[in-house]
Order: C-alpha cells, then sequence, then structure tokens
C-alpha cells in the first residue's frame, strides 16, 4: 500500500474533523437529558417516522434510479430524436429547489400533499443525480461488448442487465446515495407537502419546544440510518473501472416504433419536473414584478453568487483531496475519511447549523457570523456531493501513467500535480459546479449561520413566503432557478462530453 | 400617565447618556446594536429605519423565524453578539429567558404595558397583541360554533384545519390546560386528531379556507387582514368569528420583546416600538393590536376590550412542556 503524500492528509484528516463536529454537537446535547431523549425514543411516535422515511427513501431511490437511468440511457444510447434537448431538460431540475417545486405544485393543485406528493417532488429532485451520473458512466462504456452478447443471442433487456448494467453500476449506485440521503435530510418540501419523516420531527422538536435534547436523540437515529445506508452502498457499488481503452464510435439502439413512445415519455417527465414549476414561477412573478425592488434583488444576487464560487472553489479543492486519498491511496484512514464526510450528509441542515452556532459563538467567536462560517457549513453538508463527482474521474486516470512518471523520477507530489490532477480536471470542475448549485439551494443553515444583514436568493425567498407574498418570492425563485441552471447545464454537457468526442 | 410622546422619552434617555451621573450610568453606550427579529424584515425595517433616523443609533436586524432564533440564542448563550430579541410569539421569548439570557426590563418599559401581557418576572414585554379567530366558510359553515370545544362534535370529521406545530396554537392548547385541565385538553386534542386537518402554520390554513379545502380553521387575526390588504378584502371568501363568552379559543396573544445584553440603546429601541410611533406603526401595518394606552386599534378590528378573551396571563402560558406532551400523546405532532 502506497503511502498519499501529507498535504492530503493535512486536507482530508480537518475535512473529517469539521464533519464530525455535528456529530460531537448532537452527544454533548443528548448526554444532558439521556432519560428524555429515550423516553423520546421509545414513543410510538418515533416508529411511526421510521416507518414513514424508510418508505419515502426507498420508494424515491429506486423511482429516481429508474428515471434517471432511462432518461440517460435513451439520450445517449438510443437513437431518440432531439437527445440532447431531452438531456438538457433531464438535468435542469437540478436547478429548482425542492421547497420551490413543491410550492408551485401547490400554488397550482392546493390539495397536493401527503405520500405521493412528496414521493412525486422529491422524485423529480433528485433524479438529475441519477441521470448525470449514469450519462457520464454510460458514455464511457465499451459499446462492443454489447454488440458480442447481442450477436450471442441475447435479448435487448437482457444486454442491459447483464452488460450494461454492471459496467455504470458503481456511478448508479453512488448517485442513488446520493438521493437517498437527500431524502433522509430534507425538510422545505416535506412541511410543504405535509408528510412526516425524521427530518421533520427533528425541525419541529427544535421549533416547537425549543428541545434540542430530543432533537439530537432524534438526529442520531438519523445518522445510524445513514450509516445503514451508506453500508448496503459500498456493498452493492462494485469496482470503479478504469478506462483504460480510446473510446469508439458507438452504436445506437434503434428504437424504432418506441422511438414515439419513448418522446413522449421524456416530454411528459419534463412537462412534470421543469414545466410545472417553471410556469407557475412565471405566473407569479408577472403578478410580483410591479413591486420588484431591483436593486434587493442584486444584491442577493451577489451575494448568492458570491458564497456559491467561495464555496465551490474551497470544497472543492478539500473534495480532490479526499478523493485522491480514498480513491487512488485505499488507506485505511483514507477511506474512513470518505465515510465520515458521507455520514453526516444525510443530517438536518439546522442539526449542523446550531452546532456551528454552537462552537462558532463560544469557542470560536472571531469568525462567528462570518462568511467562513458558512462556508465550512457548507462544507459539512455538501463534500459528499463533490466527491460523489469528483471520485469517478480521478478513479478513471490509469494508473500505469502514474506508474510511469514515477519511475522516471517524478516524486509522488508532483505526478498528482502533473499527471493526475489535469487528467481528473474536467470532472473536479463538474465537482465545483455541483456544490456551487446547491449551495445556491441552500437554506435552514444559511438562515442561521449567514453574516448579519447578508442576503441571498435563497433568503429573501424564505422572507417572501414567510409574509404569503408569493408574487413577491417568485422573482427571487426564478432568478435562482437561472443561475443554477447554469452549473446544470455545464454539468450535463461535461458529462456528455465524450459523446460528442467521439462523433465528431 | 404613559402617554409620553417619543420625543420626551428620547431626550431623557440622551440625557442619562450625556449627564451620566444617575444610576443608569452603569450602562454601557453603544452607537449600535443588533436585533435578533423574528418577524418580517418587510414589516420591521421600515420601522428600524426610522429609528435609526431619529436617534442615530445603527441598529443591525438578523432576520429569521423566532424559533430559529430562540434556538441560536440558547446555543450561543453568554456569547451571544444579540442586544435585543424581537419574537413573534411568547414561546420563543420564554424559553430564552428560562436559560437566564434576557436581563430584567426597567420598570418604566413594563410599566407601559398590562401586565397580562408582559413576563411576570420582567424579562420580556409585549409589544402588539393579535387575538385566535375562528376563521371559516360562511356558504359551508352556517354559524360559529359557540365554543372551541364544539369542534370535537363527529360534523367537524375532515373540515377544520389546525397548525399543532404552531406557537400560537401551542400558547392556545397550554390556556385550555390551564383552565381546563389535562383530561379534558386530552380529550379535545384526541378528537382533533379524529377531526382536523392538519397545517403547517396559519397562512397555510387560510389559505385552505380560501380554497375550499377545509371549511374552517383555526388562526391568528391578522393573517386574515394580511390576506385581504394583499389580495384585496373584497376578494375573501372566508370570515373570521369569535366563540362565545371567555371561550379559551378567543386566546390573546402578542408579540414581544426583551433585552439580551443591556444598554442605553437597547433600551431606547424597545422604547421606540412601545411608543406612540411604534404602536401606531404596527396598527396601521399589520392589524396587530396595540398594548399601550391611548393608541385606537384598526377600524375594521373588534376593540380588545371587546374580545370575548379567557380569563388569563400570557406569562401563565409558560408551561409549553407539558403542552407539548400532551399534543404528543394526541399524535398530533
Amino acid at each position: 500500500m502506497r503511502k498519499p503524500p501529507a498535504l492530503l492528509v493535512v486536507f482530508g484528516v480537518s475535512a473529517a474533523l469539521l464533519a464530525v463536529l455535528p456529530i460531537g454537537y448532537l452527544v454533548l446535547r443528548l448526554f444532558e437529558g439521556f432519560d428524555k431523549a429515550l423516553a423520546e425514543l421509545l414513543r410510538l411516535r418515533t416508529l411511526e417516522l421510521l416507518g414513514n422515511t424508510i418508505l419515502l427513501v426507498t420508494a424515491v431511490s429506486i423511482s429516481a434510479l429508474v428515471l434517471g437511468f432511462a432518461q440517460a440511457w435513451l439520450t445517449t444510447r438510443s437513437n431518440v430524436k432531439f437527445a440532447a434537448v431531452f438531456a438538457v431538460l433531464a438535468a435542469l431540475p437540478l436547478a429548482i429547489p425542492s421547497y420551490v417545486m413543491a410550492l408551485g405544485y401547490i400554488s397550482i393543485f392546493p390539495n397536493f400533499s401527503g405520500f405521493f406528493a412528496s414521493w412525486l417532488v422529491l422524485t423529480l429532485a433528485t433524479s438529475p443525480y441519477v441521470f448525470l451520473g449514469v450519462t457520464a458512466a454510460l458514455v464511457r462504456i465499451d459499446t462492443a461488448s454489447e454488440e458480442v452478447a447481442r450477436t450471442l443471442g441475447l435479448g435487448r433487456f437482457q444486454v442491459l442487465r447483464r452488460i450494461t448494467w454492471p459496467q455504470v453500476r458503481p456511478a448508479a449506485t453512488a448517485a442513488v446515495l446520493l438521493v437517498a440521503l437527500y431524502v433522509l435530510s430534507e425538510f422545505g418540501a416535506i412541511a410543504l407537502l405535509r408528510y412526516d419523516t425524521f427530518t421533520r420531527a427533528i425541525y419541529n422538536a427544535y421549533r416547537g419546544s425549543f428541545d434540542r435534547t430530543s432533537a439530537a436523540a432524534l438526529a442520531l437515529v438519523l445518522l445510524a440510518i445513514t450509516l445503514i445506508v451508506i453500508w448496503f452502498e459500498r456493498r452493492y457499488r462494485g469496482g470503479y473501472l478504469a478506462n483504460t481503452k480510446a473510446l469508439s464510435k458507438r452504436v445506437r439502439v434503434d428504437l424504432g416504433s418506441w422511438s414515439w413512445a419513448a418522446m413522449a415519455g421524456l416530454t411528459l417527465v419534463a412537462l412534470v419536473s421543469v414545466g410545472v414549476p417553471i410556469f407557475s414561477l412565471l405566473v407569479w412573478s408577472l403578478q410580483g414584478s410591479a413591486s420588484l425592488d431591483l436593486a434587493m434583488l442584486l444584491d442577493a444576487l451577489w451575494g448568492s453568487v458570491r458564497l456559491a464560487l467561495i464555496s465551490g472553489l474551497v470544497i472543492g479543492v478539500f473534495a480532490t483531496a479526499v478523493a485522491l486519498w480514498a480513491v487512488r491511496y485505499r488507506t485505511k484512514l483514507g477511506v474512513l475519511v470518505e465515510t465520515v464526510s458521507w455520514a453526516t450528509h444525510a443530517l438536518p441542515a439546522v442539526v449542523v447549523g446550531l452546532a456551528l452556532v454552537f462552537f462558532g459563538a463560544n469557542i470560536t467567536p472571531w469568525i462567528y457570523q462570518t462568511t467562513w462560517m458558512l462556508v465550512i457549513a457548507y462544507m459539512i453538508l455538501f463534500l459528499p456531493n463533490a466527491l460523489a463527482a469528483i471520485s469517478t474521474p480521478i478513479a478513471q486516470v490509469p494508473k500505469d501513467l502514474e506508474d510511469v512518471s514515477q519511475s522516471l523520477g517524478v516524486p509522488a507530489n508532483r505526478t498528482l500535480f502533473k499527471v493526475v490532477l489535469p487528467i481528473a480536471f474536467p470532472g473536479i470542475i463538474a465537482g465545483v459546479g455541483l456544490v456551487a448549485l446547491t449551495v445556491l439551494k441552500e437554506l435552514p443553515a444559511t438562515l442561521l449561520l449567514r453574516p448579519t444583514e447578508t442576503n441571498t436568493l435563497a433568503t429573501r425567498l424564505w422572507g417572501a413566503t414567510e409574509d404569503l407574498a408569493y408574487s413577491q418570492a417568485a422573482p427571487y425563485a426564478l432568478l435562482l432557478v437561472i443561475i443554477a441552471g447554469l452549473p446544470a447545464l455545464a454539468l450535463n454537457s461535461q458529462a456528455r462530453k465524450a459523446l460528442s468526442e467521439v462523433r465528431g | 400617565m404613559f402617554k409620553k410622546p417619543l420625543a420626551l422619552v428620547l431626550a431623557a434617555v440622551a440625557a442619562v447618556s450625556v449627564s451620566g451621573c444617575t444610576a443608569e450610568a452603569a450602562l454601557p453606550d453603544k452607537s449600535s446594536i443588533t436585533v435578533y427579529a423574528g418577524r418580517s424584515e418587510a414589516l420591521i425595517q421600515p420601522m428600524v429605519d426610522q429609528f435609526t433616523l431619529d436617534t442615530g443609533i445603527e441598529v443591525e436586524v438578523r432576520y429569521a423565524g423566532s424559533a430559529e432564533l430562540a434556538a441560536q440564542l440558547l446555543e450561543e448563550g453568554q456569547n451571544s453578539p444579540a442586544d435585543v430579541f424581537f419574537a413573534q410569539d411568547a414561546g420563543a421569548l420564554g424559553a430564552v429567558a428560562k436559560a437566564a439570557l434576557l436581563t430584567k426590563l426597567p420598570d418604566e418599559i413594563l410599566g407601559l404595558v398590562s401586565p397580562q401581557y408582559s413576563a411576570a418576572d420582567g424579562s420580556w414585554v409585549g409589544v402588539s397583541g393579535r387575538v385566535r379567530v375562528f376563521v371559516y366558510n360562511p356558504d359551508t359553515v352556517a354559524s360559529v360554533p359557540s365554543s372551541v370545544f364544539d369542534l370535537a362534535e363527529p360534523e367537524w370529521q375532515g373540515r377544520i384545519a389546525i397548525a399543532p406545530t404552531n406557537a400560537s396554537f401551542q400558547a392556545f392548547v397550554t390556556a385550555m390546560r390551564v383552565l381546563h385541565g389535562e383530561d379534558k385538553t386530552l380529550e379535545w386534542l384526541r378528537a382533533m386528531k379524529t377531526n382536523a386537518v392538519i397545517y403547517e402554520k396559519n397562512s397555510a390554513i387560510l389559505e385552505a379556507v380560501e380554497s375550499k379545502i377545509v371549511d374552517a380553521g383555526l388562526i391568528n387575526h391578522y393573517y386574515w387582514f394580511a390576506m385581504g390588504r394583499e389580495i384585496g378584502f373584497e376578494n375573501l371568501t372566508s370570515r373570521l368569528g369569535q366563540f362565545e363568552a371567555r371561550d379559551v379559543g378567543n386566546l390573546i396573544n402578542a408579540a414581544g420583546v426583551g433585552i439580551v445584553s443591556d444598554s442605553n440603546a437597547a433600551r431606547s429601541f424597545v422604547e421606540y416600538l412601545l411608543s406612540q410611533t411604534g404602536q401606531q406603526y404596527f396598527v396601521d401595518q399589520t392589524s396587530e393590536y396595540p398594548l399601550i394606552s391611548g393608541i385606537e386599534a384598526g377600524v375594521d378590528l373588534t376593540p380588545l376590550s371587546q374580545i370575548p378573551a379567557p380569563d388569563i396571563d400570557l406569562s401563565d402560558l409558560d408551561s409549553l412542556e407539558e403542552t407539548l406532551n400532551l399534543i404528543r400523546e394526541a399524535g398530533l405532532i
């Protein structure tokens, strides 16, 4: 086993230490009132919440996987018309915060609520993760073996299941992990759609009763669920496939008479995932445009963009270090660091936010309520998003190249900078884009930790909806979707890049 | 005797800070303060700007939900950057006061407001009043029930909306517990588990009544006025009603303010909220009830003295824990 460069260890360990902070905070709160916490957990209600949460996480994970995979396969491997347009439409929901999507639906269908509503909105909001991950994997796999399998008499679905699926499985399961943890920690949409999960109960414990002990107990259960989910993902992920051969010209499957059905399906999904929310935002924006304060809008826009860029870059650097360590060196500590940063990903943002309020105000007051505190919060919350995007391209850099470089006497550190990072660079930038986009949409931690009187599009949007002024909230939401749409589009074209390279 | 014009109050504060020879001299002088505000920015900011203009005291305001800010103050403890906590409800103030994070307000400030609307220990003072109301669709609800307890009848199944996680609903349940006992309250809550449609907040209930998803709901009065101002009163389907004589469903509640870190500047801010100007602002902008004497409530409002409210002080409503246990036991949260 090779020894990782010291630089990676420093970045990786500090990222992991930050990720552990909220867990430490929760344990601290738990021991303030252990009996009470135990009583909270032993309620029948806890079981009900557990059932609700598992049901929603499982349902959304499965449907997002099926939907995202279907979109990816149709737009990269079939001859469906307007594939590039449908690919953009499949990636775009990533730019729409799930609470905005929920609001969009509620404003058109006031009765929209409960399990089905939550399942639908979260499936639409999270399937782009699967779509992007699977697209990137699909355009890189070797189609020759599929052709061989076909000539040996396997049916289309057999080929899909036995040849294609194993090759995209690592990317798909990593994306589904993101989806599952997203659902576990989601609050905004679920509260609007009135479905009860653990995360909603945690928020209610804080907000209704200022009961930090019960909230901590529930959050630790959530953490345990997260670890189980991660364990499942590790078990079923399979190995990364190093991309050793040059890309060959791919064969597109002729859908024949199914082509129209595929187009109808893709159009329908685009209508419900992008069409409905955007339509509702446009209608409300038109009503609210008269009373819009442009200076306020620009101020919020700048606040959002600035935070997203800073956080994207900082988190990108840390994620690259952790990914390099965990993927290319595979030491036990490296894998542990990676696991720890995933573990806190499903904690509700309010828990991470309050943990940092506690540490920030009392231990590091000099950065409390500054931008850096927010960047730390985003790092704890979103490092896994960056890891998911960055690990694959880093794993795909052929190991031989590194060996050659080192055999020529180049030290390990320089080899990383001269060989591995340049090759993986586009993937790293994609990770930065994904983090920036996620930061743009984040609300609860931003509200708790932002510098006083700093506003973002998301906090303005929150303020307006608190006032019931949907028409004033809508322009902020629309601008948020447009800005977040830029990285979403970039991610899509990054995922499909290999496709155009080969075709040209 | 409490009708001090604002200028006088401010002059007095200024005099105290300049002369620096009274008991108040021990207070630190600050040229800027930080306010944690659980009320909306659109509502509060114009008033804050006016305060800065009048006094020269800079105010940084941190806007978030009252409960989130209370949680934040509890985590920050003694090291909070906040000077003043301005909250939407007594529950959030009570939680912060319980952790001994609010200083006792001076008697001049406490004296402005009836003790009914302030903390018994003087840690916070009510700033504006709101009334629990029965909002209903007159097409489907023939007459307002005589008591909130009538909503437990089977005829209300699936027709009445409540928000059990909302602070003002919880304050109302606490009042019910205090006035009618645990057993009767639990019975009512259990009936609500069967009858009620659950929402996250008051505004969502009002929208549900307006869009005819439910027939009626329990909310605070000013949400209805806010919606009326946004879409026009003539376009509202719903009407407001009160239960009969002294019913607990007519509870009067208050938004309030407490001082986290005492200074002359923090005190002048609180005094400003309770000045004629400040109180008139709430009446005009939010249709809330003024809590100092000498200001008339908005024209469309039943005067506070004529609301058939239950006989209870807000500081008697600090047993939130027991209330939450009951709401939990009934399975509503």
